[in-house]
């Protein structure tokens, strides 16, 4: 009996347009939407990478030449020179090939395309060079036998009081917790299922419910397939939703993307568990039921940050318990503790409390929902 | 040994202030298609849940092949089948999938199953259909659908709550021949409708509700017996002069007369050759008239009679 409930209860979730709709299409759109949206500002914005830039020598210029070649040799290196003619640097400057044409002879002047960081970044480096080399230029005519010191400390590298001590390996890109938060939102999103599983098992909610009630299946053995029909369907979205982020969009989940899918089917089955909750609670019709569904659970991914980036942060400073139970930022935090912590500690301990509200759920879903005759229908 | 199938022994149930089954009691016994007949909000529907131990209630026995019924009944819930007012299928299954899910929850043997489910299908005339969603049916289709789904399993009670609300007459007719054979099969059946056309012609015996009371019982001719009316002849004639009109309404048998809208109207009770009597007056004074017409007591005459309110009054 129980397999019979289990097998149709995955055909005709499977066959739901909705679902397939809001658990499968919509997260692929919207994960779309935030590659393109902010995939590339962080490489642009906060990632370092090397500059490409053509050097046309109007003159012979030595120093600068060592200069450059000094800064190559670097393990990442601030900039790339090509050297080659006027002609085919404006060629690559056009073709994009380079940010900007360093022209070097007696005097260095720089010429760009746009305005933007990098070429930013290549101004100031060429008016730092043409100011240290007037410097040098000047004590070694002022005071020859000073130039060992002047050219020491025009080239001595920048003591620094403050050291760098990162807190992990992992990705430090501020964008990926737009994922993160679309993957709760989708886990989440699994109430829906959840939700169904009472509209067909309540006979004062559904025509369907009240056939279920007549017929000499056992309520809890009936809801018990319900539910782990809804927690394989939202298994498979859950799965569905991290392989597309990770191998077709190439969001960089760090080297623990085997632990996210655990982490993503868990939240899946807290949302489920949500829904099943909720579906039971008030006495109310399945579109009203999904209507309060729905806007919890915009409300709640809401209060993670999906919308509003720093909301999280918000809610932390003022009602910082609400992170603690809000199944969305809890899903979401997970994936955050696993890419950005060297241990395991907050990862698991997000997991545990995710368990234990998921247990709660049920066992508050089974009680309300464990009636078998009403005062009205 | 007794054949009672259902014994409802003084069922009360209130919602708040409004008692929905004020005492009602009833007994149906096997092979019997059982009709309650009333008018929408009569309690013919809580009734039925309260049968099926879908609804508390606050007083009264309910009894279904000699045991109580209680919502874990499943050894009883096993040898009933539920035909809801409100067509309830799932969206996602073709229809041979729906039947196959509901049946499954009654017989476990996937072979008799199988067979159960064609045998069903082919019941409802739902062969040409079997890989359609139920999205795709018609009307009068899905409501055969509903039919299937409960009765593959071949059930010994059948409580079919208006099956044919908004069906087309061509489902409707197949739908109450079905019934009909389910019966003939062995079936005891239970039938509500506010249709009393369709109770009168498929239901043996019948109850009929107003106000969550039992009103009258029994076969629809006991029923008719019940009340003084036995003819209505209606005669279109537009001027009727005032002697003429009182010489009808003195004639033997006659007990009540009205002529409004150019129609005469002439209730009788009891006799024989009335629609003569009344022409022999109506030639004799030289009037000329219309189409004549004669109707037998209708269980609507029944209902009017007893309640003071024609059923079709109250459906509108």
């Amino acid at each position: 009996m129980f397999l019979h409930i289990l097998k149709y209860e995955l055909k005709n979730g499977l066959r739901n347009k909705d679902l397939i709709i809001w658990l499968i299409l919509f997260p692929i759109v919207l994960g779309t939407f935030f590659k393109i949206a902010f995939g590339s500002v962080y490489e642009k914005t906060e990632k370092f990478s090397t500059i490409p830039v053509a050097v046309v020598e109007t003159a012979e210029n030595q120093a600068f030449r060592q200069v450059l070649e000094s800064i190559e040799s670097a393990d990442e290196p601030f900039l790339s020179a090509s050297f080659v003619n006027k002609e085919k640097a404006e060629k690559m400057l056009d073709d994009g090939d380079v940010e900007g044409i360093i022209f070097s002879g007696d005097k260095l002047s720089l010429t760009v395309k746009e305005k933007g960081i990098q070429e930013t970044m290549l101004s100031a480096f060429v008016k730092q060079y043409s100011v240290r080399e007037k410097i040098a230029t000047d004590a070694l005519t002022a005071a020859p036998e000073k130039a060992q010191e002047v050219i020491a400390a025009l080239t001595g590298e920048t003591v620094s009081s403050c050291r760098e001590i990162p807190l992990t390996q992992g990705n430090p890109d501020i964008y990926i917790q737009y994922f993160y938060n679309l993957i709760a939102m989708v886990a989440l999103f699994g109430c829906m299922t959840g939700m169904h599983i009472t509209i067909t098992n309540q006979a004062d909610l559904s025509a369907l419910g009240a056939r279920n009630n007549c017929s000499p299946a056992h309520k809890s053995l009936s809801v018990l397939a319900g539910f782990a029909g809804s927690c394989v369907l939202q298994t498979i979205c859950m799965v569905i939703c991290v392989t597309f982020l990770a191998f077709v969009l190439r969001v960089d989940f760090g080297d623990r993307l085997p632990l996210v899918y655990p982490a993503a089917i868990l939240g899946g089955i807290l949302g489920v568990a949500f829904g099943f909750f909720v579906g039971s609670l008030a006495r109310v019709g399945e579109k009203a039921k999904t209507a309060i569904l729905m806007t919890t659970t915009m409300l709640l991914c809401f209060f993670s940050g999906l919308m509003i980036g720093n909301m999280k942060a918000f809610v932390a400073e003022k009602v910082p318990w609400l992170n603690e139970i809000n199944p969305a930022a809890l899903t979401s935090d997970c994936f955050y503790c696993l890419n950005l912590y060297e241990d395991y500690d907050r990862f698991i301990s997000k997991l545990i409390t995710m368990a234990v509200i998921t247990v709660i759920f049920i066992f508050l879903g089974f009680i309300t929902s464990r009636r078998k005759k009403y005062a009205s229908i | 040994m007794s054949n009672t199938v259902v014994k409802i022994k003084d069922l009360v149930k209130r919602y708040g202030d409004l008692i929905a089954l004020d005492h009602f009691s009833l007994e149906i016994e096997q092979g019997e298609i059982f009709g309650l007949l009333g008018p929408n909000g009569s309690g013919k529907t809580t009734t039925i849940n309260c049968l099926l131990s879908l609804l508390s209630f606050d007083k009264g026995d309910i009894e279904i092949f000699g045991k109580k019924m209680t919502p874990v009944s499943y050894d009883i819930k096993k040898e009933i089948g539920i035909i809801m007012q409100n067509v309830a299928v799932f969206e996602e299954l073709t229809v041979y999938e729906n039947i196959d899910y509901f049946c499954g929850l009654y017989i476990t043997d996937k072979a008799k199953r199988r067979a159960c489910v064609e045998e069903a299908i082919k019941f409802v005339g739902l062969e040409d259909f079997r890989r359609f969603y139920p999205k795709k049916l018609s009307g009068g289709l899905l409501r055969r659908l509903n039919i299937a789904c409960g009765i593959a399993h071949k059930p010994k009670l059948i409580i079919l709550d208006e099956p044919t609300v908004a069906v087309d007459p061509q489902s409707r007719n197949r739908i109450l021949e079905g019934i009909q054979q389910l019966n003939r099969d062995g079936a005891t059946v239970i039938y509500t409708s506010h249709y009393m056309e369709e109770v009168e012609q498929i239901c043996t015996r019948i109850a009929i509700m107003d106000k969550g009371r039992k009103v009258a019982e029994g076969t629809k001719d006991e029923l008719k017996r019940m009340i003084k009316n036995t003819e209505t002849i209606t005669i279109e004639i537009l001027e009727l002069p005032e002697k003429v009109y009182g010489e009808i309404s003195s004639l033997p048998h006659v007990y009540d007369t009205s002529h409004s809208d150019g129609k005469l109207s002439v209730y009788c009770s009891g006799g024989k050759h009335n629609l003569t009597r009344v022409l022999d007056v109506l030639q004799k004074n030289e009037l000329g008239f219309g189409r004549v017409y004669t109707e037998l007591p209708t269980l609507n005459d029944v209902f009017l009679e007893i309640t003071g309110t024609a059923l079709r009054d109250k459906e509108d």
